[in-house]
Parts: C-alpha cells; structure tokens; sequence
C-alpha cells in the first residue's frame, strides 16, 4: 500500500433493511491511480456498497471520506461532482437521449468544449458513428460502452464499475479492460464489483472480499485466490 | 356548528369517534380495492372513484326501477362492476402493466374522463338520491346516523372477507404472491397475467360497494368520485403502499381525523383537511405509519 | 430547409397580427382563445412532457393568475397588462410554495397531491370570503379591451413557445428530460434533480398565470367554479398528449386542432366532447404516446426543436 493519504476511505459501515443487514461494518481504502476489485458471494452486500459510496442509499452507520472529506449523508448528486462517478449492473442509459446527448446532458461547464470532448469520448470507445442514434436503439454492448464514455464525461477521479463485464462477448470485454487500463493510465482510480474472477485477476492490483456484508479479506489477488476465509466463504466449510 | 375547544363534551368526543370509525370503515374497504391494484399490478388507478360512482348509479336505478331495499343491490353492483373492472383490464390496463407509471396514471385518468361523461350523457349530471334510510339509532348519548352504521357495519365486513380470502384461499395467495415479487410469483408458476384480471375485477367490486352504501347517504351525480379517488390514495398513504391491513387502519384513522375537523372546524375547511394530511404524510412519511413498499 | 421554416413561421405570425383586420368579433375571439390553449398546453408540456412529472393539477396556477389579477384590477384599480404579469408572478410563487415539498415525492405521488391540490385551492378561495368575493364571485370593471387581449395572448403563446424551444435546444432541457429517463442514474450522475424538477414547475406556471389574468380581463366576472375547473386540466393534457408531449410544436398543433374541433365541431356537446378527450388521452397513451409531432419526429427523425 502506498504511504500517500488515500482517495477513498469507509470505516465500518452499516446498512439496513428492515431486519435484514446488508452491509455490517465493511471498511476499504483506496489509494488514488490503482485499480482495485470488490468481490464477494452473491447478497455479500456489494452493490449495497457502492449505493452507499455513492449516495443513492443513506448509511445506517459509519464514514466514507473522500480525500480526507467526509461525504456520507450528502446527496447523490453532490457526490457525483465532487469526483465520483458509476456505472451500474443493470445498464442505465437515458433511451429516448441520442448517444451524445447522453453525453452533453452530464457534462458542465462551456458548451462547446464540453461537445467536443463528447465526440472525443464516442470516438474512444468506438461509438462515433452512433452519436445521433437514440441510445435506446443501441445493442447491449454499445449501450455499455455508453455507460462508460457517460461516467468518462464527468471527469472523476474515482470510478465504481458495477459488473462492467455482465453479459458481455470476449472482443468487448477485451475492449472494457483496456479501457479499465487507460483509466489508471490517465490517473484515475477505479474500483470494479465483479463476479468474474478473470477480470479480476487480469486487471485489478488489490482486491476487498466481502462477506455478509463485512469485509473479510484484501490483499492482492493471487494471495486472495489462496487465502482459506475466502475460499470459505464461496463455497462454504 | 363548531364549538370552541372549551366547550366539547366527552360526550361528543364518543360521537365523533363512532362515527370517524364507521365512516373509515367505508373508505378503507374502498381503498382495499386501490391498494389492491398498486399492489400487484403497480399502477395508480385513477379511475377508481369513477367505479364507485358507477356503483351509486346501479343502486340508484335498482331502488328506483324495482324499489327494492337498496343495500340488497350490493348483488348487482359488485357483479356488475367486478365484469366492468375485468374488461378494463384486459383491453386497456394490461397495456401499461410494466410501463413507466406516467402511462398508467394518464391511461387511468382517461378512463376516468371518458367514464364520468358518458354517465353524465346517459343519466345527465343532476343530482339523484335514495330516499331510503333517514334518522338514527339511539345508543345512550350518542345517536349514529342509520345508513352511516349500516355502511360501516357491511364494509368492515367485505374487508374482514377480503382479508380473509387473501390470506386463506390459494387466489390469495397468489394476489399476495404476485405482489410482492412478481418475477418470482411467475417462476413458480403463477398466471401473473389472470391474476392482474382477478385483481382488477375484485378492486372494482370492492369500489362499487363502497358506491351502494354511499349512495344511500349522499347525492349521486356523475363526478362524486374524485374526491374518493383521493382519499383512497390518502388512506393508502397513510398505511403504507402495499400494506393490504394498513388500508383498514388508514382508512379508520382517515375517518377519525375528518370527523374531528368538522367538530372544530367549518364543514368546508374539514373537506380540505384530507387532502393537506395527504401532502403532508407524503412528505413526512411517505413509507406510511406503518411502513410499507415505496414505489 | 431551416431557413424555410423560419419563414414561413414568420409569414404565420404576421397573418396572424394582420388577422384582427379583416376577423369579425367572432374570429378575434376564436383566435384569442386559441392561444390562450397554446400558451396553457405548452405550459403544461414544459413540466410534464420534458419531466415526466403529471401535474394534474396545473389549472391551480391559472386560477391563481385570474384571480391575483382580478384583485388587482377591481380592488386596487391596476391596470390590466400588468395585473396580468403579476398574476404569472402569483401564480409561479404558488407554484414554489407547492413544488418546494411536493416535487420531492416521486412521480406518482406527486402526480396524487396534485391531484388533491385543486380541490385545496377551490376551498381556499371559498373561505378567503372577504378579499375575493367567496363563492359569489369577482366583478372587474367594465373594459372592451378584445383585440388588445388577442394580442397578449398571442404574445403569451409565442413566448411559452419560444421558451419550450430554448428549453428543449437547451442542456437545461437534456437535464430535465433525464429526470424523465431515469431520475436516480440522473442523480447519480451529479444532475441536482429536485432543483431542475422545480425550475420546470415554476416556468410552467408562469404561462397559465399570465393567462387567466387575462381570461379574468376578457370575462369581466370570476368565480372559483369558472377559473378553477378540473375540465381545463383535461384539456391542457389532451392537447399536449395528443399533439406529442415532450416537443416543441406538439402542443400547439394539438391545441389548435382539438380547440378548433372543439368550437367548430363539438361545441353544442359538451359531454361528448369530454368524453371523446378521454377516449383521445386513451387512445394516445396505449397507440401513439408520443403524440402527432412526435410521431413525425420518429418517422422522419426530425430534430429535438421540432
């Protein structure tokens, strides 16, 4: 782990609902410029997570500090441009919205710049020629991709993918990762739920395990593929 | 007449709650049938007061054509309206089952539109009664208005049965099923699309006896129902979306609260006290008093 | 192609400046209330057809816009165009008074307190007694003022308009519309949406404002059952709906068309013609939700300022 203070801090929270605890006093640290992976077995309480990072949900208990700033119990949108962006399990693009307007609808700032670095971001992720398509009308690839060049406009400095390889082929994938890569390259921090091990294997440098809602584990990902707690918690004594 | 705070007798407290009590018991079997509909199929049905209306006029034309008891049109009403309800479902509602709820609330709201004209075109919008059932009991100090304690009476009734159908028999069953995790009700093998009928065909009945029991009460005319329509959101909110005994509840606090605006409050101001409770319960509380789904 | 547009709306809007030269009475009324549809459709369009919030309830704001400038011109001696303007600004204040609490419920519960709103609102204006003349009525002095109400609804008309297209040309406008798309992906993604949510609530109630100041100038006499009902709700969504909610010209072309059939056709049958309206927003929601205008925008993948 770096000495540097880290990006994203939770400490210890907790969710509820009704009788049921999602989340029960997970806590990470992220330092920024590294790509990090969250896993865990199914209802670990990963999504629940993020939703919590990000705002969409209001924690029961504990902090999450973003570069020494606490943002727990601000709002979704405030999160958002204070540098924290998603993409979600389910692919959330705004149909009826062209694929640039998806776009230009998140962005801030001048308008012309800001439709310019929208065509820039189409043309990274190979969907130039769709800009003026309704994003409805997208497969589900190219709808992903979308997703990605949509949470790219916001310019974050931290990046949660949810399942960005859910349903996804080999070529595209292929193509998700190395964009994973370029984030890193480009600064960005970037902390992806996956339930594909090889994803996580090819592409995070530190992985948080969690476990009815605790996390259980971290370390980087061979010693994780080994570690007993783990191994356990997948596939039971 | 309101009395100053001062002046209001134990007395008249009791009156209030019987009679808070008996008229809740009629909007929570009301509300049933609107909770039931959001329930299981997600949608808000606008036109829900317009069936009860349709109720009133079926036993409006029962007691004026045959000049039988008009409570014993409740064989009609419901019947009737239980068919109508299936027919909307299966043309027009099952369409927006699944679609974003602006379909559903214009498509409902339509309905209703196109409902309360047509009635207004067959019947004209003058005011029709059933001269039926006047004066009160007397018990001890408190007199109950006839029809008021009859319709109480028979919809806390139909509402003790349809909770008893819904947690006893296996339509129940699945009613609740589907309402809670619809995808999973149909992989074990629920017809999730009969029982969207079922339910619709039910929730209409339910409305239509609310409409007989009101329509002993009160004077019938083709746009009575919009006021019903939201105090039954009003009761739904109160006890939760999705809360099927949270609606009885709701519905029996609703009736205590306007019952006890008008005690100190003038008849006009107590009628908009429903409707400013339901803004502020929605922002306060939109989860319902006792906790419920949200949307 | 633009440029031909352009033209002809301009040659549009000189006939209809030029029009109270060669109408009868008749036809200035007919066109005045014409736009007095256009600027309410559109109005309604500006929240609900780029929100996806129903307002049921919008006809609130035209009611208080009637009577804020009734008041105005019958007790304070105003003169009218501006008691006008203040009944938008009324109206707008209601609407932030309402749409602070309100729009932070979700589209379906928002759609019900609206719902309750107007029933609020008739009872309010029945217990004020004193200051607006209760049930009984508002009495404004005498005024044949016609033409220059044409021209201001015609002005109001062109200017909601005109802000719909700005609007939907707008970043503004994609935000609003992604509140309609999927409003928490939309907070996620850093949109403040209970703020834009009621940015669009007060511009749509400034149009109805302006307009029932006016309809109270041009009637001479207001009464909360005439300025309060729920039929001109109806109607405002029907013009919309049909002629394509979420556009640019759908309201005006189903204001214009339903109006028109409506006095033309319908108007010896009120019943009828409601409940055709009904049979209409049905027929629309299940067949054509997005409405003539946007029909044409799909067909011929026309741009958003259509």
């Amino acid at each position: 782990m770096s000495d540097a203070a880290p990006l994203l801090e939770v400490r210890g929270l907790v969710k509820r609902f009704g009788g049921v605890t999602a989340v029960d006093g997970a806590s990470l640290a992220l330092a920024a410029g590294r790509i990090y992976g969250l896993i865990g077995p199914n209802g670990s309480g990963k999504t629940t997570l993020f939703n919590c990072i990000t705002g969409i949900e209001r924690r029961d208990a504990g902090e999450v500090r973003l570069a020494g700033r606490r943002i727990d119990g601000l709002a979704a949108h405030r999160i958002a441009r204070l540098g924290v962006g998603r993409t979600f399990q389910v692919i959330r693009v705004f149909p009826d919205l062209t694929a640039t307007e998806n776009l230009l609808a998140v962005s801030w700032g001048d308008e012309a710049s800001a439709r310019r670095r929208g065509r820039e971001l189409l043309g990274l992720v190979g969907l130039g020629r769709l800009a003026d398509e309704p994003a409805g009308s997208l497969s589900y690839g190219q709808q992903k991709l979308l997703e990605l060049a949509r949470v790219l406009m916001m310019e974050p400095r931290l990046i949660l993918l949810d399942e960005p390889a859910a349903g996804v082929n080999r070529t595209l994938l292929n193509d998700l990762l190395d964009a994973v890569r370029g984030l890193r390259a480009a600064g960005r921090t970037v902390l992806l739920v996956e339930h594909d091990m090889k994803v996580v294997m090819a592409v995070c440098e530190h992985v948080f395990v969690l476990d009815h809602g605790e996390t259980i584990a971290e370390g980087p990902p061979a010693a994780i593929q080994r570690n007993e707690r783990v191994i356990e918690a997948y596939f039971g004594r | 007449m309101s009395p100053s705070a001062t002046s209001v007798t134990p007395a008249m407290l009791a009156q209030v709650v019987v009679s808070g009590l008996l008229a809740g018991a009629l909007y929570a079997v009301v509300a049933l049938g609107l909770a039931l509909i959001f329930g299981v199929m997600r949608v808000i049905n606008i036109a829900h007061g317009t069936l009860l209306m349709l109720g009133a006029y079926v036993t409006f034309w029962w007691f004026h054509l045959t000049g039988l008891n008009p409570y014993l049109s409740l064989l009609a009403s419901m019947p009737l309206l239980f068919l109508l309800g299936l027919g909307l479902q299966r043309f027009l509602v099952a369409r927006v089952v699944g679609a974003p709820e602006l379909s559903s609330l214009l498509l409902t709201f339509g309905i209703s539109i196109a409902l309360v004209n047509a009635t207004q075109l067959a019947f004209t919008s003058d005011l029709r009664s059933v001269e039926y059932l006047t004066g009160s009991w007397l018990l001890g100090p408190l007199a109950v208005s006839k029809s008021r304690a009859i319709a109480g009476v028979v919809a806390l009734l139909l509402t003790g049965l349809a909770y008893g159908g819904l947690r006893t028999t296996r339509l129940g069953k699945a009613i609740r099923a589907t309402s809670e995790r619809r995808e999973v009700a149909m992989v074990c093998g629920v017809d999730v699309a009969k029982i969207d009928l079922v339910t619709f065909g039910v929730a209409s009945a339910l409305a239509a006896a609310g409409g007989t029991l009101v329509a002993v009460m009160v004077a019938i005319q083709p746009e009575m129902g919009q006021g019903y329509t939201v105090k039954s959101f009003l009761v739904i909110v109160l006890g939760g979306a999705g809360n099927y005994p949270g609606a009885l509840l709701g519905g029996l606090l609703l009736g205590l609260v306007e019952q006890l605006a008008a005690l100190f409050l003038t008849a006009q101001v107590s009628e908009a006290v429903a409707y400013v409770l339901l803004v502020v319960v929605l922002l306060v509380r939109p989860q319902g008093l006792l906790g419920g789904r949200s949307t | 192609m633009r440029r031909a547009a352009l033209a002809l709306l301009a040659l549009v809007l000189l006939g209809l400046a030029l029009y109270p030269r060669v109408a009868s009475g008749y036809g200035i009324r007919f066109m005045l209330q014409c736009f007095m549809w256009i600027a309410l459709a559109q109005s309604w369009n500006l929240v609900s057809g780029l929100t996806g919030y129903v307002s049921f309830g919008h006809v609130a704001f035209f009611g208080t816009g009637a009577y804020t400038a009734g008041v105005l011109i019958a007790r304070h001696g105003w003169p009218w165009a501006l008691a006008c303007l203040a009944g938008g600004v009324g109206a707008a204040g209601l609407a932030l008074l309402i749409g602070y609490p309100c729009l932070r419920l979700r589209g379906p519960y928002f759609a019900i307190a609206m719902l309750g709103l107007n029933e609020v609102m008739r009872v309010c204006v029945s217990y004020f007694e004193g200051v607006t003349g209760g049930g009984l009525g508002l009495s404004l002095p005498t005024l044949q003022a016609s033409l220059a109400i044409y021209y201001a609804m015609g002005l109001t008309g062109a200017l909601v308009t005109l802000a719909a297209h700005l609007v939907v040309t707008s970043r503004f406008g994609l935000r609003l519309m992604t509140i309609r798309e999927d409003e928490t992906a939309a907070e996620a993604l850093g949109i403040p949406t209970a703020r834009y949510k009621l940015a669009a609530f007060l511009l749509s109630a400034a149009g109805p404002g302006v307009v029932g100041g006016l309809f109270a100038r041009d009637q001479g006499y207001i009464e909360p059952i005439s300025v309060f009902p729920l039929a001109t709700t109806i109607t405002m969504i029907v013009m919309a709906l049909f002629g394509g909610k979420g556009t640019v010209w759908g309201p005006v072309v189903g204001a214009v068309a339903l109006f028109g059939l409506e006095e033309l056709v319908w108007a010896r049958f009120l019943f009828l013609h409601q409940l055709l309206f009904g049979a209409i927003i049905v027929g629309v929601v299940l067949f054509v939700p997005q409405g003539l205008v946007g029909l044409l925008r799909d067909r011929f993948r026309l741009p958003r300022y259509v």
